[in-house]
């Protein structure tokens, strides 16, 4: 079956809302919950076991799309350096008034810091708009994927999942 | 001459988890790779694994094969680094050169009475003008490059081939500071997982299916790459052809089993095109047509390291019971944990083919392996 | 694939050789092998041979599964041949 995911690598709003992974706006708007972008049945659940609420369920077959039971879960990020596959964030949509909190994994080095202005992308990389590091997370827990959290205007929330891994040759756009 | 109960040729997650459980039922075992450092391509892998607990899923490649290489030596197991096994001599011995990456090279001759084969893969090539320059390489050998020997093969890469390797190979080439200009992939769409594929267009890079590589330009090195968009016959569209500037293109078309030793050992071959090629046949506990010799691993059908672990912990237990270190129903309850797992991972859109592929092999197995 | 494109990298056999072999009869690999070279060089074919298979497929109207694994003759990995070892020497 043609999807945005298997033509282009990277999965549309729509394949995303359809999954059991992906939170309705009217929970995320409620507060900070986990954002699970997981669409296809491969064989993996470390991101079962990482929630401390069991907010999220794999089950048997270990093929099972992870499930989140959005109201068990806090948004505490704890699943997302846990995923093999980078493959969950948080959000927070009532980070402040105009802003939402979107903490992603972020591999590559060097880590940006605190108080850094980014250029935030979206799931195909494309430059969306300015954003601001509010928090880098590496604890050893981590096992060396670090998470970064980052405030960007609301309208972007459902957008943006990461930000440019070099600022050269990105025009905010 | 060396004996042992059963010999291990390749250290991989195959061949690691097929040399703990043999040593831990009490059989001597001596595991060979012709590396340095146990764990085949898992040393290479620096990303966090997929699989459950028993798999060490989320954890990274080389953090698992340095806890088998531990739990090996703890079982008993005797490891020989920088050891190529170059034949299997009529009546089962092996024929191994030791030292050939340091020291003195010298032949040894190895004989077991069991032998389990897990020597893993080999990659396709993908041939067109300008492919012999220095600047195209396997994307197994850039990731040796980067991950192991920690230099740089290229700054502007081209991947061709969107499978799990090209997509992880350059995701890892961007964490080590390259730039990757495109994914081409021949295909209509993309061949890995999703979440391979999602993290490196976050980072950019555009994966173009149904494109492929025309010609590699350059005189002594490359500079770049033509490419363009095919159509279902395979055939460029006029128009589309447009250069890429590269100074590397790897490439990642695919695995094929690694399976000479096998053939020497004269194991009976069966074709699979869902599991790379020709293979080993062999039944659900790893036996071969030849008594005495297992498979395990990529070498009885390209798949995942979870699903070469469990293959390697099912033909240790086989191994054992054939040395009657356990009966056949210790045996057989032993090998179903780790089938239900298999199974298991076989499963969803990319483990399917692969659990109809193996099952039809059992199957033809079941008659042409004998057992014990 | 052009005639002139290299197939076999280690013995520098074009795809026009091969296929110059399989249309003098040549049917399988080791017969590509053994009127070409291709396969016989340092890496013992494991890098040409995918490459072969898909000239003898596209000549002969095969598909992968019809053409027969080559068979290997030891050492099947690159090994100083003084190394080799006679299987009833001992050497320890
Ligand atoms: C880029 C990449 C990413 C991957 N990511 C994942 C992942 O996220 N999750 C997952 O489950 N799997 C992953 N895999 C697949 C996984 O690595 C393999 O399926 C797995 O390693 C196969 O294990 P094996 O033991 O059969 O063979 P290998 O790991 O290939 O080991 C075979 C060993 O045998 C040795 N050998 C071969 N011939 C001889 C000889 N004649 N003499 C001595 N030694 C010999 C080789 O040197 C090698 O060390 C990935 C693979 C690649 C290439
Ligand atoms: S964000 Fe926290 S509570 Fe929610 S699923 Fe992840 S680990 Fe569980
Ligand atoms: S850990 Fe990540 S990739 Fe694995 S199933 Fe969970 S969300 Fe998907
Ligand atoms: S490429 Fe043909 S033998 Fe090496």
């Amino acid at each position: 079956m043609p999807s945005t995911l298997t033509t282009f690598g990277y999965p549309s709003l729509d394949e995303l809302r359809s999954s059991p992974g992906y939170p309705a706006r009217e929970r995320a708007e409620k507060g900070p919950v986990a954002v699970i972008e997981c669409v296809q049945e491969i064989p993996c659940n470390p991101c079962e076991t990482a929630c401390p609420r069991g907010a999220i369920r794999v089950g048997i077959p270990i093929t099972n799309l992870p499930a989140l039971d959005a109201d068990k879960c806090t948004g505490c990020g704890v699943c997302i350096p846990k995923c093999p596959g980078l493959a969950i964030f948080a959000l927070d949509m009532t980070y402040s008034a105009t802003e939402a909190a979107l903490s992603f994994p972020h591999e590559y080095l060097p880590l940006p810091r605190p108080g850094d202005v980014v250029v935030a992308v979206d799931r195909g990389g494309k430059a969306v708009c300015a954003s601001r590091v509010l928090r880098v997370s590496d604890r050893p827990a981590n096992d060396r994927t670090a998470v970064v959290t980052i405030a960007i205007p609301k309208e972007h929330a459902d957008r943006v999942r990461g930000i440019a891994r070099r600022s050269e040759g990105n025009d905010i756009g | 001459m060396t004996e042992f109960d059963v010999a291990v040729i390749g250290a991989g997650p195959a061949g690691l988890a097929a040399s703990i459980e043999a040593a831990r039922r009490g059989c001597r075992v001596l595991l060979m790779d012709s590396n340095l450092r146990p764990g085949g391509q898992l040393v290479k892998q620096i990303h966090k694994f997929f699989g459950s607990k028993e798999h060490r899923a989320g954890t990274r490649g080389i953090d698992i094969a340095v806890g088998l290489h531990r739990e090996a030596l703890e079982a008993g197991v005797v490891f020989w680094p920088d050891t190529s096994v170059y034949g299997v001599f009529p009546g089962g011995a092996l024929g191994a050169v030791r030292g050939m990456l340091g020291g003195e090279p010298r032949g040894v001759v190895v004989r077991a009475s069991t032998l389990i084969l897990a020597t893993g893969a080999s990659e396709n090539a993908v041939n067109f003008p300008g492919w012999t320059l220095p600047g195209v390489m396997g994307a197994g050998a850039a990731q040796t490059m980067i991950n192991v020997e920690r230099v740089l093969p290229g700054r502007k890469v081209l991947m061709v081939g969107s499978g799990n390797v090209g997509l992880i190979v350059s995701y890892q080439l961007m964490q080590a500071g390259a730039d990757v200009e495109a994914v081409v992939e021949a295909l209509p769409r993309v061949g890995g997982y999703g979440v391979h594929a999602a993290k490196i267009s976050r980072a950019g890079v555009p994966i173009l299916t149904s494109h492929t590589v025309l010609r590699a330009f350059g005189e002594t090195e490359i500079t770049g790459a033509e490419i363009a968009r095919i159509d279902e016959s395979w055939t460029p569209v006029p128009g589309t052809s447009r250069r890429v500037d590269a100074d590397l293109i790897c490439i990642a078309a695919g695995l094929r089993p690694y399976a000479r030793l096998a053939m020497l050992a004269g194991c009976r071959m069966t074709y699979s095109s869902a599991l790379g090629g020709w293979l080993p046949l062999h039944d659900r506990a790893m036996r071969t047509s030849v008594p005495g010799v297992y498979v395990a691993g990529d070498v009885g059908g390209v798949e995942e390291a979870s699903t070469a672990l469990e293959e390697g912990r099912i033909a240790g237990i086989s191994a054992s019971e054939r040395l009657g270190m356990i009966g056949a129903a210790d045996a057989a309850r032993d090998r179903e944990e780790a089938e239900a797992r298999l199974s298991s991972l076989r499963m969803g859109p990319f483990g399917r083919p692969r659990y109809d592929a193996k099952e039809a092999i059992y199957e033809e197995g079941a008659n042409a392996c004998p057992r014990p | 694939m052009d005639d002139e494109l290299i197939v076999c990298r280690c013995e520098e056999v074009t795809a026009g050789e091969i296929r110059r072999a399989i249309r003098d009869g040549a049917r399988d690999l080791s017969a590509v092998k053994r009127r070409t070279r291709a396969g016989m060089g340092l890496c013992q074919g494991r890098t040409c041979e995918s490459l072969v298979v898909r000239l003898l497929c596209k000549e002969l109207g095969l598909r992968a599964g019809d053409v027969a694994p080559a068979s290997p003759r030891p050492p099947v990995v690159p090994v100083p041949f003084g190394a080799i070892g006679d299987p009833d020497e001992a050497d320890h």
